[in-house]
């Protein structure tokens, strides 16, 4: 797998033609919002500048972009968690990615699926999970199942209030 | 962190460090007190050296390359030693200085979140302190050298802003801007001279690298979120910090970092030793772009706030229009947007050291222009600060000739303290043998 290189870490490119992935920093913030909002119609600056920073004091080196040349086109935020809703292994969480639509098509959310496996497996997880609205996001679905993710008898539980 | 070796100092270091974070850091405990508060499920803080076990094992740049790295002081030549001490010295510098500049303005912070997550960084930048004496601590110098890893911990230990060894940490802060304002330029420095330290052909020096480097990362977010949230604030008329006064703030330390990473003619020396893979030049350029990238994701953020019905690219071709052509549009012109000032700007180091230019890299011929300059582009506070006061006596002598600029780099402001004995005084030191135990006779 390609990794941008370069001492500094946020001036990383990737190598023409390739994707390339890094770790999210604080100078991604702006293109993970550009990419949200061509994904959701939105600019929410607030919401990504409040999750990124989350997940760079949770563990900088964990969630990462993908870069086409010196270019953000996608990214995937998670982190590693032991000991909730009863569930003591560690665990990897894929809390959210996107990929710019301009470069859907090129795998570039496989690759970062593969880089966030690598990084969980590293830090001791023994399952990844994620949750997807298997109906409203049949796109996202297929795009984990394609991943090896399968259904779990973990369920999620939710009343109106 | 995975793979991750932790250590404490001998006691009696362990024990000079806490006293120093008692005297420079009086917040340490309300951080602890308050930290699942502010960092919920994050790692508490811990004051110990921690050591990436499993890294390269050979030198990865300079003339050396591919040969195992020094796992030992008496492997090393004394010249690589004495460059290598010299680095671990100014890191160590750092650290300390900046608590030392942060605090004294952290009270002012105008949000409480903004203020703890300073506070810890700070915790974190004694911790990385702490990892620098470990490195001088756990090896004997003395075949390569005069010097002692005691000696150095000590006199690191006892400097203040105005003896660090770098200019930027001897620059007092005057607001809480500095504080949001250092960390997301000058902290950005560290992060490069931490990278670059990975691949030290010293090992316990590459391996200490990777644990701050994570936390260094929390530093950044510290600085560019605020600033981010205080730039939409100021499109819309609210908030405490407006972008003139962010202006001036970039002024005055976008050239400290330059600073840096010294004489852009330098550091290829670490480069052949392998100490580091990139000369300062290059570390420089690399930096600059960093900070351009954020100035202008900044701008973009101002005027998305200031004219919401813009769209991204509307936004994007209209922050290329006023900064590339100057317009000015719907009453928004370069003057009301961030621009970062020319490298060759207010600089002490390298090859534009104590030269006339202004803001945009023109020469100023006089030098009371270049002072009335310098007074309408820096901060009030700090224009008429001791630092700047040192600073124009020193390049009033270097235009008289009465200094070369490159005699003046190597001047320090010098800035000494008023004050009595205090702990923290240079009339106390820091480390303290243990009384000799009583065999009970």
């Amino acid at each position: 797998m390609a990794k941008a290189k370069n001492a500094g870490g946020a001036a990383a490119k990737a190598p023409k033609g390739e994707i390339a992935l890094r770790p999210v920093n604080e100078l991604d913030i702006e293109a993970v919002c550009a990419i949200d909002e061509k994904l959701s119609g939105q600019d929410r600056p607030g919401e990504w500048e409040r999750r990124i920073s989350y997940y760079i004091r949770r563990d900088p080196e964990l969630s990462l972009v993908a870069l086409e040349g010196k270019k953000v086109v996608g990214f995937m935020l998670g982190e590693v968690r032991a000991g909730e809703f009863g569930l003591e292994e560690p665990a990897g969480w894929i809390e959210v990615l996107g990929v710019d639509p301009a470069c859907q098509g090129r795998s570039v959310g496989r690759k970062l699926l593969e880089g966030m496996l690598e990084g969980f497996k590293a830090r001791g997880a023994k399952a990844v999970r994620t949750l997807v609205n298997e109906t409203g996001q049949k796109e996202l679905f297929g795009f984990f199942e394609a991943g090896g993710f399968e259904p779990t008898p973990i369920r999620t539980l939710e009343r109106k209030v | 962190m995975e793979n991750v070796r932790s250590s404490t100092l001998p006691k009696k270091f362990h024990d000079a460090v806490v006293r120093w974070g008692q005297t420079f850091l009086p917040d340490y405990q309300l951080l602890l007190d308050n930290w699942e508060k502010f960092f919920p499920h994050d790692r508490r803080h811990e004051l110990c050296a921690y050591r990436q076990m499993g890294m390269c094992d050979e030198l990865e740049c300079g003339t050396m390359k591919g040969k195992p790295k020094f796992g030992r002081a008496a492997e090393m030549t004394p010249e690589l030693a004495d460059h290598l001490l010299k680095a671990v010295k100014a890191q160590a510098s750092t650290e300390l200085g900046s608590i030392q500049q942060h605090q004294l303005t952290l009270a002012r912070a105008p949000e409480e979140v903004d203020q703890f997550w300073v506070l810890r960084m700070m915790a974190e930048e004694l911790r990385h302190g702490y990892q620098m004496f470990h490195v001088l601590l756990e090896d004997d110098w003395a075949s390569v050298g005069d010097t002692k890893g005691e000696d150095m911990v000590e006199e690191i230990l006892q400097m203040r802003t105005g003896s660090h060894v770098l200019g930027a940490f001897n620059v007092d802060f005057d607001s809480f801007v500095d504080n949001i304002v250092f960390c997301a330029l000058i902290d950005r420095v560290g992060k490069y001279q931490l990278a670059m330290q990975k691949v030290s052909a010293y090992k316990p020096m590459a391996e200490s690298m990777p644990p701050m480097l994570q936390e260094e990362a929390f530093h950044l977010a510290t600085g560019v979120v605020p600033i981010r949230r205080w730039v939409q604030s100021a499109a819309k008329e609210e908030g405490y910090v407006g972008m003139d006064h962010l202006q001036k703030v970039f002024n005055k330390w976008f050239p400290r970092g330059l600073d840096m990473f010294g004489d852009e003619r330098g550091g290829g020396s670490n480069v052949k030793m392998g100490l580091k893979p990139m000369n300062n030049a290059e570390a420089a350029k690399q930096y600059t772009e960093e900070v351009q990238q954020l100035v202008s994701d900044l701008n973009l953020r101002y005027l998305r706030a200031r004219f919401p019905k813009l769209s991204r690219d509307e936004a994007q071709e209209r922050l290329k229009r006023i900064v590339e052509k100057g317009d000015t549009v719907e009453g928004v012109g370069p003057d009301n947007l961030l621009r970062l000032p020319h490298n060759s700007f207010f600089r002490r180091r390298g090859i534009y050291a104590y030269q006339m230019i202004d803001v945009d890299g023109k020469p100023i011929e006089t030098l009371d222009g270049f002072k009335s300059h310098l007074k309408s582009v820096l901060p009030e506070a700090y224009a008429t600060a001791r630092d700047m006061t040192k600073f124009h006596e020193l390049m009033g002598k270097v235009v008289h000739g009465e200094v070369k600029a490159e005699d003046a780099v190597h001047i320090l402001p010098n800035l000494s303290r008023v004050g009595g004995v205090c702990p923290c005084s240079r009339a106390v030191r820091w480390v303290i043998d243990e009384p000799a135990k009583s065999n009970g006779h």
